[in-house]
């Protein structure tokens, strides 16, 4: 701004017509000035005019355009330097005031200690004054005396009063007479200390401490798990010589303005930004600077508030379930504190494990869990980020998804305590043991006579498929339940669930189709050993087949009112194994 | 010279009555039998993707007294049939008008009582050969003459037709695509109509019953898997009267692992009022195996 120098460059145009009009009783007539000129030129004389003409009124359009823009700028240095020096007028201003106002005070200190000095130097030598007089008068009313006792006719009287008046005047010349004063006649002038004017004076000439700086709000994609990236700005144009960036966790046991806790950290820094490291993660701090130079440190900034981003989470791979047109991810939050919301992330992949196709994400994702619309068998590869305020996460472990057939796991709380669960989460076992009754441990959840487990919820309309590899020696009961089917009661016996029950008799095998206690009176020559399930919620249908001979065994006829869960349980001791994520075979579509 | 022109003309079909039903027809047709020696009717179904391609065919085997008109009017086929693009053929229970003597003494046996079966004696072996009839002189006039797949059939019935559908089927492994049947005779050398018709067909050997008996075919099948299903009334007094006796054949198939499903189904009787209720089950059921 001080240096602008601005540079106009003047070029000087002026027309010279070809000739000059011909001079005659009417010079112009009717013609006018135009016409006259129009007349004297011929028509490429004419146009080489009216083009330089032309030219001309665009280079002098230029030039006033130069011309304003330059009138601006001078108007913007006149008003900068204006405010400057108004600014300096008015910190000089105050600086001199604050130096009379300190001197006067001063003078009135001083002036006030000297009247009191003066006050009592006078007290003193009043009371001096005092007894001097009191010793005159005692030292005239002796003369006096002895005056009187001289002028005595009576000798009698005289010789009587004589001595003791002698002796009188004997000690009376005896005493000291302290004739000094009591107090000193000079006046002690102390020098007073006025060296901070002397600090104020000097530093009228010299650069004015820094004023707060003013922190910036965190930009967004800024901060990682564990840093900040922080920027502020200089408050106008202070001389800085370096800044001190203040920062403290926000924490909620903690008092709002607690700046003089002992975690407090400070770093030094020189430019107008910082990176802040060895934060924690899904964090709250509030920042603020200083500004520091030769004059003295600046008052503290605004404070900021700064979130640094959260810990990625992690996918629950037993959580998730998936069927031919969707897939229901649940994840662990990994952070303490609540984030905003999740951001899930879905890219297809080939059959070689290679993407295909561009990522798709679900952003706004509100609580650890999320149904995703996909296609009908792909595979997916789904990640999941946290985001809050500080922006998204890492992103957190893949989890592959496909979309053959309905995959769940087992809900191992739903477990009846005797039911024990393969690592896989696919097989069960009802065990020979009796267990004491201290392991059995009982809660709202789980079933606590019939000894079944629940599959996770099957959320999606549509059709769904699984199958269960059974033996010929265990007793079990297949289907699908509500998921507030009465843990108290057995399968099938409600009209909360429905289910293919296995029984042997002595004599044979029997099968049964179970809802609400009722079943119909079938006869199975082949007893099946792998039993394929296709639930159909449009269709109202839940069908049992014998996978190994295709063959259809039964079909309930039902009106879900809700979404229902795969149930599962045995009868006796033994063991059945869920197989899903197969596609439905063509004989049990419709 | 002349057989063979015979042979020929008999060949011709003269169509009877037509009905449009389901968007379809249904369709009754006369014949010179060549195996019964008489003039047949038997029923068509024809579906509305018949008038476009060819069709698999469902063969129904009616029971005891009744004729081509029976199912075609009662059973309440023809809708399913139209869904699943299926051609029902539905042939008399037995030859008609042959002059024999004693063919309509009894309703159990003679006229509208053929047990399809190929008979051995004198005075039914020159006509009653209703097993013949079903296996081999009607799926050729059919495939002659309608828009069929010859390589998908199936074939089914009630009580006496039954119990023909299932011998027709383990005699013949591989033809049927699948087979299913209503309150079918099982076993019938072991109730009275079985001994009666099988006796007055087959002669005294019982070891020539045994060719015609589901149970007994059942034991020694070898063939292609099978998927078989049955409908059994509850409430069947030909159940109570031990003329049907499933148990035999469901015991029987248990021990050779032929796969069956049988359904009792309570209050249901013998009549066409109980097939109807399950003919749509049993229409997919064969959709199924036909349209695969």
């Amino acid at each position: 701004m001080w240096s602008y120098v601005g540079h106009i460059e003047w070029t000087s145009y002026r027309f010279r017509p070809a000739g000059s009009p011909p001079l005659g009783m009417d010079p112009l007539g009717s013609r006018g000035v135009l016409g006259v000129i129009e007349e004297c030129f011929s028509a490429e004389e004419q146009e080489e005019a009216d083009e330089g003409i032309t030219v001309t009124r665009n280079q002098l359009q230029e030039k006033v355009v130069e011309m304003e823009n330059f009138a601006g700028h001078l108007e913007e240095i006149f008003l900068t330097v204006e405010e400057n020096f108004g600014r300096q007028e008015q910190h000089l201003e105050q600086h001199y005031n604050e130096v009379l106002q300190t001197l006067s005070q001063r003078y009135d200190q001083r002036a006030a200690r000297l009247d009191l000095d003066k006050k009592s130097r006078l007290e003193v030598l009043y009371g001096q004054l005092l007894g001097c007089g009191r010793t005159m008068d005692s030292s005239k009313e002796l003369i006096e005396a002895a005056q009187g006792v001289y002028r005595s006719q009576d000798r009698r009287l005289f010789l009587k009063a004589v001595m003791p008046t002698i002796q009188r005047i004997e000690e009376f010349a005896k005493e000291e007479m302290d004739l000094t004063l009591s107090t000193a006649l000079e006046i002690n002038t102390t020098e007073d200390d006025l060296s901070d004017v002397k600090t104020m004076m000097d530093s009228i000439s010299v650069v004015p401490a820094p004023s707060a700086p003013v922190i910036n709000p965190q930009m967004a994609n800024s901060a990682t798990q564990t840093s900040l990236r922080v920027r502020w700005n200089l408050f106008s144009d202070d001389t800085v010589e370096f800044y001190e960036l203040f920062y403290r966790p926000v924490l909620e046991d903690l008092p709002a303005d607690n700046t003089h806790g002992t975690d407090v950290c400070k770093v030094k820094v020189k430019e107008t930004h910082c990176r802040v490291t060895d934060l924690l993660p899904n964090a709250q701090y509030e920042l603020w600077v200083m500004a520091t130079n030769t004059t003295g440190i600046s008052p503290a900034s605004e404070k900021a508030l700064y979130m640094t981003v959260p810990s990625p989470p992690a996918i629950k791979e037993r959580g998730c379930s998936s069927c031919p047109e969707a897939a229901l991810i649940r994840w662990d939050s990994g952070n303490n504190n609540p984030v905003d919301s999740y951001t899930v992330e879905i890219t297809e992949m080939d059959t070689h494990g290679a993407q295909c196709g561009a990522a798709e994400a679900i952003v706004a994702v509100p609580s650890c869990q999320c149904l995703i619309q996909l296609q009908q068998d792909r595979r997916y590869m789904v990640t999941v980020r946290a985001v809050n305020i500080g922006g998204p996460s890492e992103k957190s472990h893949p989890l592959g998804v496909s979309t053959t057939g309905t995959l769940f796991h087992l809900l191992e709380d739903t477990a009846h305590p005797c039911l024990s669960i393969s690592e896989d989460g696919f097989t069960m076992f009802y065990g020979d043991e009796e267990l004491p009754l201290s392991a059995l441990a009982f809660d709202d959840n789980n079933f606590a006579r019939c000894v079944a487990v629940l599959g996770d919820l099957l959320p999606v309309r549509g059709q769904h498929y699984w199958e269960v590899a059974v033996d010929d020696y265990t007793e079990f009961r297949v289907g699908v339940a509500y998921e507030d089917t009465n843990r108290n009661a057995y399968l099938g016996a409600t009209n909360t669930s429905w289910c293919m029950r296995h029984i042997l008799t002595p004599t044979r095998h029997k099968y049964e189709f179970l809802h609400d206690g009722w079943s119909p009176d079938l006869r199975i020559t082949v007893n099946p050993m792998r039993i394929g399930v296709a639930l159909d919620y449009d269709g109202g249908t839940l069908s049992f087949y014998n996978v190994e001979l295709e063959q259809h065994l039964y079909t309930f006829h039902c009106c879900f009112q809700s979404y229902v869960h795969p149930c599962f349980a045995l009868d006796n001791p033994g063991g059945l194994t869920v197989h899903n994520g197969v596609e439905a075979p063509g004989y049990t579509r419709n | 010279m002349h057989a063979l022109f015979d042979h020929l003309n008999k060949m011709a079909l003269t169509q009877v009555s037509s009905n449009k039903c389901a968007g379809g027809y249904q369709k009754v047709y006369e014949h010179e039998s060549v195996e019964l020696q008489c003039k047949m009717k038997f029923a068509v179904y024809l579906p509305p993707k018949a008038e476009t391609d060819k069709c698999p065919v469902f063969y129904w085997l009616s029971g005891l007294t009744c004729t081509e008109q029976n199912f075609i009017t009662k059973a309440g086929a023809q809708q399913a049939a139209a869904d699943n693009g299926i051609i029902i053929v539905a042939p008399d229970t037995s030859p008609r008008g042959c002059g024999i003597e004693g063919e309509d003494e009894s309703w159990d046996f003679g006229t509208g009582a053929g047990f399809y079966v190929d008979a051995t004696e004198e005075p039914w072996k020159n006509n009653y050969r209703m097993y013949s009839y079903v296996t081999e002189e009607l799926p050729k006039l059919i495939n002659s003459n309608f828009a069929a797949d010859p390589d998908r059939m199936s074939i089914s019935g009630h009580s006496m037709g039954g119990h023909g559908a299932l011998v027709c089927t383990l005699r013949n492994p591989g033809r049927y695509k699948t087979v299913s049947a209503f309150a079918p005779i099982c076993n019938p050398i072991g109730c009275p109509w079985g001994q009666k018709a099988f006796a007055g067909y087959l002669g005294a050997d019982k070891s020539t019953w045994e060719a015609y008996d589901a149970t007994v075919l059942a034991a020694s099948y070898d063939g292609p898997k099978l998927d078989i299903l049955i409908d059994q009334g509850g409430d069947d007094q030909f159940l109570s009267s031990s003329q049907l006796l499933p148990d035999h054949l469901i015991a029987a198939c248990s021990a050779k692992k032929i796969p069956v499903v049988f359904r009792r189904q309570p209050g249901y009787d013998h009549s066409y009022f109980f097939i109807y209720s399950f003919m749509s089950d049993h229409i997919k059921h064969h959709a199924k195996y036909l349209n695969a």
